[in-house]
């Protein structure tokens, strides 16, 4: 891989919350490559998000982004840029795709009123230019009759139309980087396809790259050319996705491709990974999986486990990297009775 | 419903494209009792409007102090004279005209005052908005009516002008509350996140983003502020310290027959009259307004 497009170096977003520091997003590391898709997969409350807004500095009060956290985009440090400056990044540069279509519009403008939006915001473009040019991107992203649905809004749109519009307004002003946080968990199976092929389609067009959020393992395998795997406000594991897919090493993952349906396997039940990530006030010392692993033993409770590297480009944070031997004794996990859910 | 949304796939003829506010006058039409109120009060703002058309009379000639003072309704004189031989139709119909003004600025003052106030405290939040609240509890301590009455003693034979300055001014902590109120509650919405993420400025996010969604309770507040107004700018004619005589409001033409209210009831009844259709109107259309937009929420 040549020289990044983004490199994020120990990045700590806590939110001050009353029940204490909630550590969101726990000194996590990597890089996304120009035009690579990278998938980031965890559960609710792994962090996947927070990372996601942290990068175009969306983090609201009582949360912050900590010294020491660096975000390196394009050769400037996003943590320390001056509001006028990341403002001209957002939606130019670095653009997001929401999950919730519906509520991710503002419900009373038209949508063609919206993507034009971003055009005269960073263009400087006039009314005039900056709609013909929304209905130029709403007609690339596949809306049929663009023109007349422009005009619309989004109430009046379909749930998969309405992600188009957002997609639109995304790529309006061909960024470097699109974030895509969930982009197809709000809309029906069949539309999830189309919506996946034409992020895929447009980014070949445009050369962005697209940092793929999403807890469902299946988008990724269908998108992405590297993946991170989050859990408890950290990066668990790292490779690229056939690798991850053929040989994920940290039980967390192992967990997470478990709990994916199969066709055709006959099972009355789904696999789950029993228990919920611990609260982000109180991650437990040692590893943060371990009330959760079949495989935890008493170092897993004394040593927080760096990222061990397995291969070239894949790295685990569990000791099994350097107690392999441990994997043959599963036991069933001590599963924390109060664990409570974080959003 | 006229907008269900149609799936991706079906091609057939788009929806008609209709904002949303066309959408809300036309859902507060479709109720009899705001039909009849839209077209009471129109007809009453129509009148003021063209009040030196239709007025029979000058309203402030005094033709005839001797022989034409305190006519009952006549048909010379539907609405009666006063006191001065004054004709109470046509001073009724010039305090249409200024009645309706001044309700009309004072809201316009306070709207300004009370939209800027409670948008720029919701949006900031923290401790300025506290600050910003604690002084508002301050003034909406103090009641409207007392604050009014203690300034115009102070200071009397203010012009119209600032009377109105004073209505308005006296007018918009309730709905600084309000808009405060909406603004908290959509700030974290998340299409305001995402006018964030597509470079939006915080100034552009409050006025282009915010505002625009909170306009149903903003023009529900007005509404019912201008028929609050009216009902102000009355009484405190009627106690003198309003309107400068002899301009004709209805609280002035009703101070003009106070004296005698059993026997010219001719002076209280008309003025008073129009006073009541305009208020209730107003308030009946406010709360048309704002069940179309419960309704919608």
């Amino acid at each position: 891989m040549t020289a990044p497009l983004l490199s994020i170096r120990n990045l700590r977003t806590w939110f001050y919350t009353e029940a204490g520091v909630a550590r969101a997003v726990d000194g996590v590391s990597f890089d996304i490559g120009a035009g690579e898709t990278l998938g980031l997969v965890g559960e609710s409350g792994s962090g996947k998000s927070v990372t996601a807004l942290s990068i175009l500095r969306l983090i609201q009060p009582p949360g912050r982004i900590e010294s020491g956290s660096v975000i390196e985009f394009e050769g400037k440090d996003i943590v320390t840029l001056g509001d006028d400056e990341i403002r001209d990044i957002r939606g130019n540069r670095i653009s997001m795709i929401f999950q919730e279509p519906m509520s991710a519009l503002n419900p009373v403008f038209t949508v063609g009123d919206q993507v034009a939006e971003v055009a005269r915001v960073h263009a400087g473009m006039s009314r005039r230019d900056a709609w013909d040019r929304a209905v130029e991107m709403l007609a690339l992203t596949g809306m049929p009759d663009a023109e007349s649905r422009a005009k619309q809004y989004p109430h009046q749109l379909s749930g998969g139309m309405r992600q188009r519009v957002l997609i639109a307004m995304a790529l309006m002003m061909k960024p470097a980087l699109v974030i895509a946080d969930e982009p197809t968990t709000a809309l029906d199976v069949t539309i999830q396809a189309q919506i996946l092929d034409l992020l895929v389609d447009l980014q070949k067009k445009i050369g962005t790259s697209i940092l793929m959020i999403t807890h469902d393992l299946g988008v990724i395998a269908e998108t992405a050319s590297r993946v991170i795997v989050m859990y408890a406000g950290e990066v668990v594991e790292q490779a690229e996705v056939d690798e991850l897919f053929a040989k994920p090493q940290h039980p967390y993952t192992e967990g997470l491709m478990h709990s994916m349906p199969h066709i055709g396997h006959d099972q009355e039940r789904l696999n789950v990974i029993p228990g919920t990530v611990p609260a982000p006030t109180e991650w437990p010392a040692g590893c943060r999986f371990r009330d959760r692993c079949p495989y935890s033993w008493d170092r897993c409770e004394s040593e927080h486990p760096p990222l061990y590297q397995i291969g070239t480009d894949h790295v685990s944070r569990c000791h099994l990297a350097v107690e392999p031997e441990r994997r043959n004794h599963p036991h069933p996990p001590v599963v924390v009775e109060a664990g409570v859910a974080a959003a | 419903m006229p907008w269900q949304t149609q799936d991706f796939a079906a091609s057939g003829p788009t929806p008609v494209r209709e904002s949303p506010l066309a959408l809300a006058v036309r859902r507060i039409l479709r109720k009899p009792s705001s039909r009849v109120a839209f077209f009471v009060l129109g007809v009453i703002v129509l009148v003021g409007l063209l009040a030196p058309l239709l007025a029979p009379y000058n309203p402030a000639a005094m033709p005839d102090i001797v022989r034409l003072k305190d006519l009952p309704p006549s048909l010379a004189h539907p609405f009666g004279t006063d006191p001065y031989s004054r004709d109470v139709l046509s001073r009724v119909i010039y305090g249409a005209r200024l009645s309706l003004m001044i309700g009309v600025l004072a809201t316009i003052v306070s709207l300004t005052l009370g939209v800027a106030y409670g948008a720029i405290a919701g949006y900031a939040g923290g401790i300025l908005d506290a600050v910003m609240m604690r002084v508002l509890d301050a003034f909406l301590s103090i009641p409207r009516l007392l604050l009014l009455i203690g300034v115009l003693v102070a200071w009397p034979r203010l012009s119209i002008g600032a009377l109105v300055v004073f209505l308005g001014l006296t007018g918009w902590f309730g709905l600084s509350r309000i808009v405060r109120g909406q603004v908290l509650a959509l700030k974290h919405a998340e299409f305001v996140t995402a006018a964030q993420a597509l470079g939006a400025s915080r100034r552009r996010i409050l006025w282009r983003h915010l505002l625009p969604n909170i306009v149903s309770p903003i023009v529900v507040a007005a509404t019912l502020g201008v028929a609050h107004v009216i009902v102000l700018e009355a009484g405190l004619s009627y106690l003198g310290i309003g309107v400068p005589k002899p301009l004709a409001s209805w609280g002035n033409i009703i101070q003009d027959g106070s004296d005698q209210v059993a026997t010219l009831w001719w002076m209280s009844l008309f003025p008073g009259l129009f006073m009541v259709l305009t208020v209730m109107t107003l308030n009946i259309l406010a709360e048309s307004l704002s069940d179309v937009y419960e309704r919608r929420r």
